[in-house]
């Protein structure tokens, strides 16, 4: 009997095969003294921040945990949430054609995320996962509704607010079996109960947020649209508890595109929508306890010199002083993409690629009552500005073996109340890359880049050069140098050089220089990081 | 007892190690669709996953790169390139401006919150997944210009 019930679970076994995966990331530094940006003062030089996902799957369930080690002790600027080695996430879920469900530590995102998101990104220490449990259920094409309840995550714990959702997706287009169109509905409901207590004003400890979406698509053109409406709620301003208000957001996107072509705009107003698990983290510098996603929507770069003036999105109240009062944003941006085609006079033998961006961000206007820390939002009211920027980038091949890309940027960037410090930026950024194929996997990529710019550190100059010595293998050494700062004990050289060896989803990095102190900006989100010297390896691993 | 040593030794057979399937992770289509993404990887097809980003430059140059030579490909070979963009809402809707700005011919499927770039372990983008019958054949991450011969290679290699 026991033999056949063993052999009876082996071939079930063998036809639901499971599998079980295991992704390790590993990122530490030695930091070391340096002559010209000073010693290192703080405690270990030796950090790494260490990373164990298993997961396993076996038909239609799902079991995963994910250890995280922070020893001797975290990256520098990581949240002191992020302490020692311990199980950090842990989950069982089973998903069949109409329901899912989850229990344990999940992630989620309602619409754009603007009302909730809840993911992890390393590089910046955000786990912002729920613990909890969620349930999906799609009961056609046209229907999906889900629900979910959990505690935040923070650090190795959860924080003490209770999380309520509620998401419903309607695709009207499927209940008229359209083809040539697209609509879809969106309706999401939030809340966040905290227990207010140690404050004089008068609110809820349940705080509401509402959204509504809609997505409309017709063969060429599409639109859609999002509003959040987030219900009355303490304000803190200097960690206390000044003010009741609500807060609200809208976010209109309209694009057209065929072959060749696409263009897209964006208009965003934001109102008082800051979003924490827990109120009094509002504002804090490690990126903790965020509930909502509001990104910057400007275009995001991906070169050393483009990425000093980055904007982030102002959508807190903050009365730091009478001259500095913000109560949200309220702007938009266009992108413009074109290929000039191939065999043309401007196109040349291989054609060229255009891409255009421009973007305008102001606070929102209103009468302020500094006193009070009170305010009324005029509804579409452009106030102080506090960023623009124009950017130009273009592709070009040559040959078989040569190709390049040139790219402009020009910056307005108010320091002053982006950063809530003094000054305004205005700069012109060029950059060149060329990319010479030798052939066999070898290639060589060269970049240079100017930064110029009379306000705050003035001058700077980049350049990189990479050595592709075959697909796996990677060499490179880049610098980028503030020769036009004022003060000349200033004008450092941060360079940098390494390389990545990778195998299949294995892939380990070695880099050694100097890091630039300021932000550092991935998906709209940004971490401080310190000035740093020192020594990196980054191992991922994959099985 | 000689059951239960048994029982491991099957119980390890019939576990697959490592990343031999991608898991049925629900994507959404540029219009707004939820798709399951085996049922958008075809049987018959090798299929090519690059995960990618509107922001990510080398991921932009690998996908152009291919585009040059895919309708060669193609005419050789039944390959298909699914483009899997990771853009969270920040950059999201610059997909599709690029895509039809640039004239990519790929499917496009948008992995909003990231879940199956999570599932997959993907640290790194471009990272790039060459399927067959659905299983994973060959895995590259980060883009050297000219890794598309090799991305070739593999295909002719394997396909009927």
């Amino acid at each position: 009997m026991a033999l056949q019930l063993f052999f009876f679970t082996s071939i079930v076994l063998a036809q639901n095969n499971g599998y079980l995966t295991v992704g390790f990331e590993s990122n530490s530094q030695y930091y070391m003294d340096d002559e010209k940006t000073g010693n290192f003062t703080e405690e270990n030089r030796f950090r790494s921040n260490n990373y164990l996902k298993v997961d396993y799957l076996i038909s239609n369930f799902t079991f995963g945990i994910q250890a995280e080690s922070y020893e001797p002790m975290r990256l520098l600027n990581y949240s002191p949430n992020f302490n020692k080695t311990n199980l950090a996430l842990y989950y069982a879920g089973y998903k069949s054609k109409k329901i899912a469900v989850t229990a344990g530590y999940f992630y989620e995102q309602y619409g754009s995320g603007l009302i909730l998101r809840s993911w992890e990104n390393r590089q910046l220490g955000i786990n912002n996962a729920l613990r909890g449990a969620k349930v999906k259920f799609s009961p056609s094409d046209a229907f999906t509704f889900s629900a979910l309840y959990g505690n935040q995550r923070s650090g190795f714990d959860v924080s003490d607010a209770s999380i309520y959702g509620f998401n419903s997706e309607i695709n009207i287009s499927s209940l008229f079996k359209a083809k040539t169109w697209s609509l879809d509905l969106g309706f999401s409901y939030v809340g966040r109960n905290e227990v207010n207590n140690n404050s004089n004003f008068n609110f809820n400890d349940l705080t509401n947020a509402i959204s509504g979406r809609l997505n409309f698509y017709n063969n060429n053109f599409y639109s859609s649209a999002e509003f959040v409406s987030k219900s009355n709620d303490g304000i803190i301003i200097f960690q206390e508890v000044r003010d009741v208000k609500p807060g609200n957001a809208f976010l209109f996107d309209v694009g057209y595109g065929n072959k060749g072509f696409g263009v897209n705009a964006n208009f965003r107003r934001i109102e008082n929508m800051s979003f924490y698990s827990e109120r009094n983290t509002t504002g804090n510098v490690y990126n903790q306890n965020i509930m909502n996603y509001i990104p910057a929507l400007t275009k995001q770069h991906d070169y050393l010199l483009t990425n000093i003036y980055v904007y982030q999105a102002q959508p807190q109240v903050s009365f730091q002083d009478p001259t500095l009062l913000k109560i949200g944003e309220i702007g938009g941006q266009v992108d413009l993409f074109y290929t000039l085609k191939k065999k043309t006079s401007l196109g040349g033998k291989y054609g060229t690629k255009i891409a255009l961006n421009m973007s305008y961000w102001a606070g929102l206007s209103g009468d302020f009552d500094y006193e009070n820390f009170d305010y009324n939002a005029d509804p579409f009211g452009i106030g102080e500005k506090y960023f623009s920027e124009i950017s130009l980038e273009i592709r070009k091949k040559w040959s078989r073996n040569w190709s390049s890309v040139f790219y402009y940027v020009n910056q307005s960037y108010n320091k002053r109340y982006i950063e809530e410090t003094f000054g305004n930026v205005e700069t012109d950024i060029f950059v060149s890359e060329a990319t010479y194929k030798i052939g066999s996997g070898k290639s060589l990529r060269f970049e240079a880049q100017h930064l110029w710019t009379q306000d705050d550190k003035k001058n700077w100059a980049g350049a990189t050069v990479e050595f592709n010595l075959s697909s796996k293998l990677a060499i490179y050494v880049n610098n980028i140098y503030n020769y036009g700062n004022d003060d000349a004990s200033k004008r450092i050289n941060y360079y940098n050089l390494g390389g990545s060896y990778t195998k299949g989803a294995q892939r380990f990095t070695l880099n050694y220089g100097r890091q630039r102190g300021g932000l550092i900006c991935i998906g709209g989100v940004c971490r401080f990081v310190p000035e740093s010297t020192g020594l990196t390896a980054n191992i991922v691993l994959s099985f | 007892m000689k059951y239960i040593l048994f029982l491991v030794c099957f119980l390890f057979y019939n576990i697959g190690f490592g990343q031999t399937t991608i898991p049925n992770t629900t994507l959404t289509t540029l219009n707004g669709k939820s798709v399951k993404v085996k049922d958008e990887i075809s049987k018959e097809k090798i299929t090519i996953l690059s995960f990618w980003a509107s922001w990510c430059v080398p991921c932009i140059n690998e996908l152009d790169a291919i585009n040059e030579v895919y309708e060669n490909w193609q005419e050789t070979v039944d390959v298909e390139l699914i483009a899997i963009s990771t853009d969270n809402a920040r950059t999201l809707k610059r997909v599709r401006p690029m895509i039809n700005g640039k004239g990519w011919p790929y499917k496009i499927l948008l992995d909003k919150n990231q879940e199956l770039k999570r599932a997959l372990n993907i640290s790194t983008i471009p990272q790039t997944i060459i399927l067959k019958n659905s299983k994973i054949i060959y895995i590259h991450s980060g883009y050297s210009p000219g890794i598309e011969n090799e991305f070739y290679e593999i295909i002719k290699e394997n396909s009927n």
